[in-house]
């Protein structure tokens, strides 16, 4: 509570920021406001009580949700620092991009703190509307343009069916709470509404659009493509975060009754996703549309954790998400760099790269093995984390069906890597500035430390 | 933890890690630092480790302690631990591996002083060392495990230091794939233990061993044969010697470190530690007792017609280590143990003695081209001395005393043995004389360049030299025979780990039914046999007599099998690798390439042509998604509705 009344009085004040001529300072401030909040946010670790007490029942911070909002600020704060090229571009508007981007993440806390649908909401559509914005941020392009409309179209489309459900939901239970609702489906197990039923699976129809889970991921790709890079890393991280979070909230707090129900839903869809994520991931030339297929496939691996719902659950989607956002952030960084240095972000563009910059190639390669799930990585603990959880519900198929997928995902993984080292390239070199060489230097450490000694933060909770 | 536990930890840990840190300095700053620090960075974290031993284990000494650092691997049931045990076989082990690693490394200083890779020799030995002593301290079997590859790996690297001789590369791979081959069996003797006891852990293994195992049941002979190939193949036990001798390929202080003194005496430590598993199954023990003693005759006879300095040396090795096994085979573990110490420093001596003649001859390491070298390397020929009258068994030196103990426990066991166990002895007596007088005797028969270049070798190297010939001529204190001594210190020390074990087999500890009598005639029967072939030795090759002749001259037909050390290493090649080579060309020709494949490009193929037929529906344009979303929603609404009712 604390956190998110803080952040949205940072995100006025780095607005207000955008009339000075100091542009540099706004990095400054949106930074401090991004660890200011992280700092109030671990203060209330172990103190529920604080947020109940003024939220009247419509959030609470518990551990779970603080430890969340842990993964979405850290997500920030790694990735701001690579937004500099908007301190030098004439035509960019950092003030709104930043204030705009802490008005999300406002949402995004939301998103994982929420008690009541309506919070859920409210954090969700603080986060899209923002996020349309910054798709189009870039005015001149058309791409980008077209990239937010797209965007804007269908998530509109996605949220009234979402908002259709919720509606369905409070038909069926009075009450937008998500206890009153756990409450109804525990009293009248044996005679659900209808409505329950309709408004659960019309609700989760929008869930997992914004989750960018097939056969709802029509717009991933062209979004992902079409946005200015550092907006891409900012969605495909924060957005899957924040989402699988309320997803696993809601479902565990109202919904356990119905598990059977909807477990189908997601077992169906998670299975969809990872092959038509990977599959489609293969056949890609241009590494920024590949990684849009792979942020799809791991919204696959995360909906299996939230699907075999065991008590491993939360522990794999947090650790899941913390992995798989570091070695996003690398991988968005490199790819930066090397768009703007040779105008292309095709696989193409890093040739040779490990000849001229070969710190960038590790942190790269790095990236790319935890993404495959290689052992010694982050991403392997996150996989072996959620197959566990898979497992001790007994989830035998959905394991099987995620290990070959993500031996596909070895594949185009692997082609960054061979481009890198195995290719000759026209000798560009790709420098790195100060900012970039901290970022990748701190997602590279923590990378492998998180893959040897997961305990680290595995054992928060 | 309290505080003197927590010191205790930190302590021991510190062991291996001194040498682990000059590793990675020495690793990473190969080629950036001069030859003068990275030599004394590696000497000074073989010694640290050294003094760091001898305060921990004197501070300690007799006890049996546990220091438990994390939990390492959980699985299941399962969970291994990374923990370290101090007791004192283990006491033992440390000492002589920090001890005489110290003196190697202080001589290597001087002998590799010359080579482009200085720093990284240091590294590798550096590393060498932090395995074995992981090895040696680990205190469940996981934790030996990885020393015991360690120590592999090291090996291999070292052997194949020169790696711009391809011959060398060759000996690299071979030591490898033999030790890979020992590696399997230990591997599964492991799982068959965890099988078995649900740990690895030597302190709850052991205890219920007894309880678990019954004598000589089928799992106890399979269990305890499986580590007994590990340890064949780690201490160069027939079938899996081969390799030990094209080891010396390696750089002459590897030789002395690896492939004398520490790493090949891995399988008797093994043993001996899991001597209560051996003894719970005596046909297991009556076959290494067999094993040790074929090794042993077969290394000698092959070692008598030798013409390299350093292949006389490593049969010679391969011949001592069977003996050691011939001991733990006859359950004589301690006197194994105590073999292993003498072995250690005598053997690293003639090594080493042997490099500064190597030194000194500019690289040469053929006997028939040396002779007369006593004048000039007086030093290293009085060390070579000490140390050949050690390793030959006669008294007063080391090798007697450890060399008697196991001949009078192996005469107990069977007369037979004992008798062979004599041969062993007679030739070992032989062909280190024969060296000897090649070497040192009669006229110089190299080049006159090298003549000129003669020069004894600096105090860098001959001061570890003379502190080995000390520890040769009074290592025997260790352990005194009975008729000489109340107190046998070695097998005192090493008593409480053979507990467990006597609890099985009590007569298999007892000092025996021998008389006075019987002790003195065997001593002196095993030191007139080695006088006699020192007596035989100087009447062939005394004064540099009866040269060998140079290879390819008509020799007679015994004499030639014997040179080609039997053939053997053809014998693998027709009956072992070539068949192997052939079967996996068929593999490689037939399988891999019709039909795997096949399989495999089939399935990459679909996986692409899925790939493309998915992309063809990403058009980019939102109505069609947002048919396509529709649709979606369709289908998934029925099937939940068909499943729900």
């Amino acid at each position: 509570m604390l956190a998110i009344s803080a952040l949205s009085v940072f995100g006025i004040i780095v607005l207000f920021l955008g009339f000075s001529n100091n542009k540099s300072a706004l990095m400054l401030a949106a930074m401090l406001s991004l660890l200011a909040t992280f700092g109030l946010a671990l203060y209330e670790w172990q103190h529920p009580e604080i947020t109940p007490a003024v939220a009247a029942g419509m959030m609470s911070f518990d551990n779970l949700s603080i430890l969340f909002t842990a993964v979405l600020l850290v997500t920030g704060i790694l990735l701001l620092p690579l937004s500099e090229r908007f301190l030098v571009d004439p035509k960019a508007q950092p003030a709104e991009y930043y204030a705009i981007l802490l008005f999300s993440m406002v949402g995004a806390i939301m998103m994982v703190t929420f008690d009541n649908l309506i919070m859920l909401f409210l954090g969700l559509e603080i986060l899209s509307i923002s996020l349309y914005v910054l798709t189009g941020s870039d005015k001149r392009n058309l791409l980008a343009n077209e990239a937010a409309l797209k965007y804007f179209l269908m998530g509109a489309f996605a949220t009234g069916v979402l908002l259709y459900g919720v509606a369905m939901l409070y038909g069926a239970a009075g009450s937008f709470s998500l206890s009153d609702i756990a409450l109804y489906v525990q009293d009248n197990h044996d005679n659900l509404s209808p409505m329950l039923y309709i408004g659960l699976f019309m609700m989760l129809v929008g869930m997992l659009f914004k989750l960018s889970v097939a056969p709802f991921h029509w717009w991933t790709a062209d979004v992902y493509t079409g946005a200015p890079n550092f907006f891409t890393a900012y969605m495909s991280t924060i957005v899957k975060t924040a989402g699988f979070a309320a997803l696993y909230k809601i479902l565990s707090v109202s919904f356990v009754g119905v598990y059977d129900y909807w477990f189908l839903m997601l077992a169906i869809c998670a299975v969809l996703t990872l092959c038509i994520g990977n599959l489609t991931a293969t056949a890609q030339q241009s590494f920024k549309r590949m990684m849009a297929y792979s942020g799809v496939s791991h919204a696959g691996y995360m909906l299996i954790a939230v699907a075999s719902f065991s008590d491993k659950t939360p522990e794999a989607i947090f650790f899941y998400s913390l992995a798989y956002s570091i070695a996003t952030i690398t991988a968005f960084a490199a790819l930066m760099r090397v768009a703007d240095t040779k105008g292309s972000a095709d696989f193409a563009a890093f040739y040779g790269l490990a000849k001229t910059n070969p710190f960038l190639s590790f942190a790269l390669t790095v990236s790319m093995l935890s993404l495959a799930g290689i052992p010694l990585t982050a991403g392997f603990m996150g996989k072996l984390f959620v197959f566990m959880s898979a497992l001790e519900q007994g989830h035998v198929a959905l394991v099987v069906a995620a290990v070959l997928m993500s031996a596909v995902g070895v594949y185009y993984y692997l082609r960054v890597v061979i481009a890198m080292y195995m290719r000759e390239g026209n000798g560009v070199a790709v420098t790195l500035s100060p900012r970039f060489r901290v970022v990748l230097i701190a997602t590279t450490v923590l990378t492998i430390l998180l893959g040897v000694v997961p305990s680290l933060v595995a054992g928060a909770l | 933890m309290n505080a003197e536990a927590s010191e205790l930890a930190l302590e021991l840990a510190l062991i291996p890690l001194i040498p682990l840190i000059g590793f990675i300095i020495n690793g990473l700053g190969f080629g950036k630092l001069n030859k003068t620090v990275a030599g004394w960075l590696g000497t000074l974290a073989a010694l640290g480790s050294f003094a760091n031993t001898l305060h921990v284990v004197l501070e300690h000494w007799g006890q049996s302690l546990t220091v438990d650092y994390f939990s390492w691997i959980s699985v299941g049931s399962l969970d291994i631990h990374f923990s370290f045990l101090l007791d004192p076989l283990s006491s033992i082990m440390l000492l002589v591996i920090t001890g005489v690693g110290s003196l190697i490394h202080i001589y290597s200083m001087s002998y590799m002083h010359h080579d482009e890779g200085f720093g990284k020799f240091f590294a590798f030995l550096n590393l060498f060392l932090f395995s074995m002593l992981l090895l040696v301290m680990g205190s469940n079997y996981v934790v030996m495990f990885i020393g015991w590859e360690g120590v592999g790996l090291c090996s291999f690297l070292l052997i194949g230091f020169w790696n711009k001789v391809p011959a060398y590369n060759a000996a690299a791979r071979k030591a490898f794939v033999m030790n890979r081959i020992g590696d399997l069996g230990f591997l599964l003797g492991i799982f068959i233990l965890i099988a078995l006891f649900g740990s690895v852990e030597f302190g709850v293994i052991f205890p219920q061993a007894a309880a678990v195992l019954t004598p000589n049941s089928g799992v106890a002979i399979a269990l305890t044969m499986l580590l007994f190939v590990g340890a064949m193949g780690k201490s160069a036990q027939l079938p899996l010697y081969t390799w030990l001798p094209d080891a010396m390929a390696g750089p002459t202080p590897v030789s002395a470190l690896i492939h004398a003194a520490t790493m090949v005496t891995a399988g008797i430590y093994m043993v001996v530690r899991s001597n209560v598993l051996y003894v719970l199954a005596p046909t297991t023990l009556e076959f290494v007792a067999w094993i040790g003693l074929a090794t042993a005759l077969i290394g000698a006879a092959i070692g008598l017609f030798q013409n390299d300095i350093k292949k006389v040396l490593a049969y010679s090795t391969v011949s001592q280590l069977g003996l050691m096994f011939l001991a733990l085979g006859v359950g004589a573990f301690s006197s194994g143990m105590f073999h292993v110490v003498t072995h250690a420093f005598f053997k690293a001596l003639l090594f080493l003695g042997a490099g500064s003649v190597i030194h000194a001859m500019s690289d040469e390491q053929d006997i028939r081209k040396m002779g007369g070298l006593k004048g000039k390397l007086p030093v290293t020929f009085a060390v070579f001395l000490i140390a050949t009258i050690a390793i030959s068994g006669i008294p007063p030196f080391a090798g007697f005393f450890s060399k008697d103990e196991i001949l009078s426990h192996v005469y107990e066991h069977s007369k037979l043995m004992w008798g062979l166990g004599l041969l062993v002895s007679f030739m070992t007596s032989f062909y280190m004389f024969r060296l000897v007088f090649l070497t040192f005797f009669g006229g110089f028969r190299g080049t006159d360049h090298q003549k000129h270049h003669l020069h004894e070798s600096p105090w860098l190297m001959l001061g570890p030299l003379v502190v080995l010939a000390g520890l040769s001529i009074a290592g025997g204190l260790l352990g005194l025979p009975p008729v000489l001594s109340h107190n046998n210190w070695m097998a005192d020390t090493l008593a409480p780990i053979f507990e467990q074990a006597k609890a099985v087999n009590a007569s298999l500890f007892g000092h025996g039914s021998m008389t006075h009598e019987t002790e003195w005639m065997l001593m002196a029967v095993s030191t007139v046999v080695a006088l006699v072939a020192f007596a035989v030795a100087a009447f062939t090759f005394g004064g540099g007599k009866n040269v060998p002749a140079a290879d390819g001259s008509p020799i007679n037909p015994v004499q030639k099998l014997v040179y080609n050390k039997f053939y053997i290493d053809e014998l693998y090649g027709a009956v072992i690798v070539t068949p192997i080579k052939a079967f996996g060309e068929y593999l490689y020709a037939v399988i891999e390439y019709l039909i795997i494949d096949l399989v495999v490009n089939i399935v990459g193929w679909s996986a692409t042509m899925g790939g493309k037929a998915l992309r063809r529906l990403q058009t980019g344009i939102v109505s069609f998604y947002v048919l396509l979303m529709v649709l979606s929603v369709v289908a998934l609404a029925l099937i939940g509705f068909t499943i729900k009712s």
